[in-house]
């Protein structure tokens, strides 16, 4: 949590106040590999930041299958926003792919902390254009970027996350077949 | 909720109907599986004809099947390693089988969480036999570079092994159909063999391990084509004193024949049952999340459907697994 204060504190100026309230909305902690925080259908009360480690959140379709939506590696946020902005149960699950030591936050207090303390207007309007930008590229990559291409600039975005991601992860993220991503390696392999 | 039963022993369409029953009751170690798709194996076929009656007896009516995938319930007491909202796929044991219904009740120790790259069509097909098919091959300790000869490569059990051998390093020769060769080779097989114009007694020698899928013939010539200290094992020939015990056949002796040519050969015979266990599945659910084994599907059924299913399983021309959605 001290970590996360000081990269804060280069962004904003927290007052003491601000400072003890955001240790009062949230807790630290490290999770094992494989346990799943936020699962579909149950309401979503957290949003985690990532300390180190990796996370991934996903959907499952009608037919029981997974769809990555996303990977959370260090410095990274990642909750259901769906769920909590729409007062609706979560339609994705969010697990540990690593084990993972992250800070959890209220989620009602944490989107609401700017009306407490005005200083956070301005972080997180910037963060959440930040989220939009990275959402439009990724909208726009799948449409007009080949799987080659998409899984070059996955790799710049989350550099070492194939020692924890299972292809399975990656291939549905990137919306291709398993068969197609080891193809693809095996080019990238080549050259 | 809607279950099919077996309500008597006999042909098929006579034998099978689609009740109304009561929900199964959670016991503390179990978990109440909403079905979302059932699997039918040849065993429930010889089930419905009667044929294991003296090793099964049922109380009628009773459910029928034993592979199931679909999505947890509710959770027994004493159970802890499962939530509400889990994707699963199992063998049900003996006691709970009726897959092909709205729910079932199952042991927590035979349940795995589904593997998240496969529909839960394709997780169903998988349980019973993988399960067989994992456990014969590991019970006669297969390991890379074995050759091996897997009978039957295009059924259920017969396609997983050949995937469960390559991705033990195994060399595998298959026996199969000139219609089914081509799928068959695609699943990595080294040497498909197509027994409508092929011998393969001339073509397999000194084989590690022969895994038996057949029986009647099949098993006395699996001494001819392994080699010695060679080991065969088998889900269709005679029970082995082992597997006999099981049932408290205690006096029961392997038939003459089989004791002859395993002493004159070397090679050790054993009969596999298979059984159901949840840590196995999860094993099989990290192979096919790494594509290591793919679920082959031969047909999908709806619930209304499932009469059709089984005489098309009686039919004996699936390739790969039949299964039924419970909710179509």
């Amino acid at each position: 949590m001290e970590n996360f204060i000081e990269k804060l504190k280069g962004v904003i100026t927290l007052s003491a106040e601000a400072e003890a309230y955001l240790y009062s909305i949230s807790e630290e902690k490290s999770i094992p590999k494989g346990v799943t925080l936020i699962r579909e259908g149950q309401t979503v009360k957290k949003i985690y930041f990532v300390h180190e480690g990796c996370m991934r959140s996903f959907c499952t379709d009608k037919n029981g299958k997974e769809h990555t939506l996303q990977f959370a590696i260090k410095n990274w946020w990642i909750s259901d926003y769906i769920a909590i902005h729409n007062h609706e149960k979560a339609t994705l699950s969010i697990e540990t792919l690593s084990a993972s030591a992250i800070i959890e936050f209220k989620a009602k207090e944490l989107i609401g902390i700017h009306s407490e303390f005005p200083e956070f207007e301005a972080y997180q309007r910037n963060n959440l254009e930040r989220h939009i930008v990275s959402l439009h590229k990724r909208i726009l990559n799948q449409l007009q970027l080949t799987a080659e291409e998409r899984y070059d600039l996955f790799l710049e975005q989350y550099p070492n996350i194939e020692q924890s991601a299972r292809n399975y992860h990656i291939a549905s993220y990137l919306g291709i077949t398993q068969q197609s991503l080891s193809r693809i390696r095996v080019e990238k392999a080549k050259k | 909720m809607k279950a099919l039963q077996l309500i008597k022993y006999g042909p098929i369409e006579d034998s099978l109907t689609i009740n109304t029953v009561d929900i199964p009751t959670v016991q503390p170690q179990d978990l109440l599986i909403e079905v979302k798709t059932a699997a039918i194996n040849p065993i429930d076929k010889s089930i419905i004809a009667g044929n294991l009656q003296a090793f099964i007896p049922l109380p009628f009516p009773t459910g029928i099947s034993y592979d199931v995938s679909g999505i947890v319930k509710e959770v027994g007491n004493e159970v802890s390693d499962f939530e509400i909202g889990d994707l699963v796929y199992a063998r049900v044991p003996q006691e709970q089988m009726g897959t092909i219904a709205e729910f079932v009740a199952v042991t927590s120790t035979a349940v795995s969480k589904k593997p998240g790259n496969i529909s839960f069509s394709e997780a169903a097909s998988i349980p019973l036999a993988g399960l067989t098919a994992m456990q014969s091959l590991e019970a006669v300790g297969i390991k890379a570079n074995d050759k091996v000869l897997i009978h039957a490569g295009s059924g259920g059990v017969g396609s997983f092994a050949i995937q469960y051998a390559k991705n033990k390093g195994a060399f595998v020769y298959t026996t199969t159909s000139t219609s089914n060769i081509e799928w068959v080779k695609a699943l990595g097989t080294d040497r498909v063999i197509d027994y409508k114009t092929e011998d393969y007694k001339a073509i397999v020698k000194d084989a590690d391990i022969v895994f038996d899928t057949l029986g009647q013939n099949y098993t006395a010539e699996a001494f001819e084509v392994t080699k010695k200290g060679g080991k065969i094992v088998s889900i269709a020939g005679p029970l082995d004193e082992a597997s006999a015990a099981m049932f408290g056949m205690n006096e029961y002796k392997l038939p003459e024949e089989l004791t002859a040519l395993s002493n004159k050969t070397g090679v050790l015979y054993k009969y596999i049952f298979m059984h159901p266990n949840g840590e196995h599945l999860n094993r099989i659910k990290t192979l096919i999340e790494d594509e290591k084994i793919k679920p082959i599907i031969d047909k999908e059924y709806s619930f209304s459907e499932s009469i059709e299913a089984f005489k098309h399983l009686a039919s004996g021309r699936a390739k790969g697994k039949i299964v039924i959605n419970i909710k179509q």
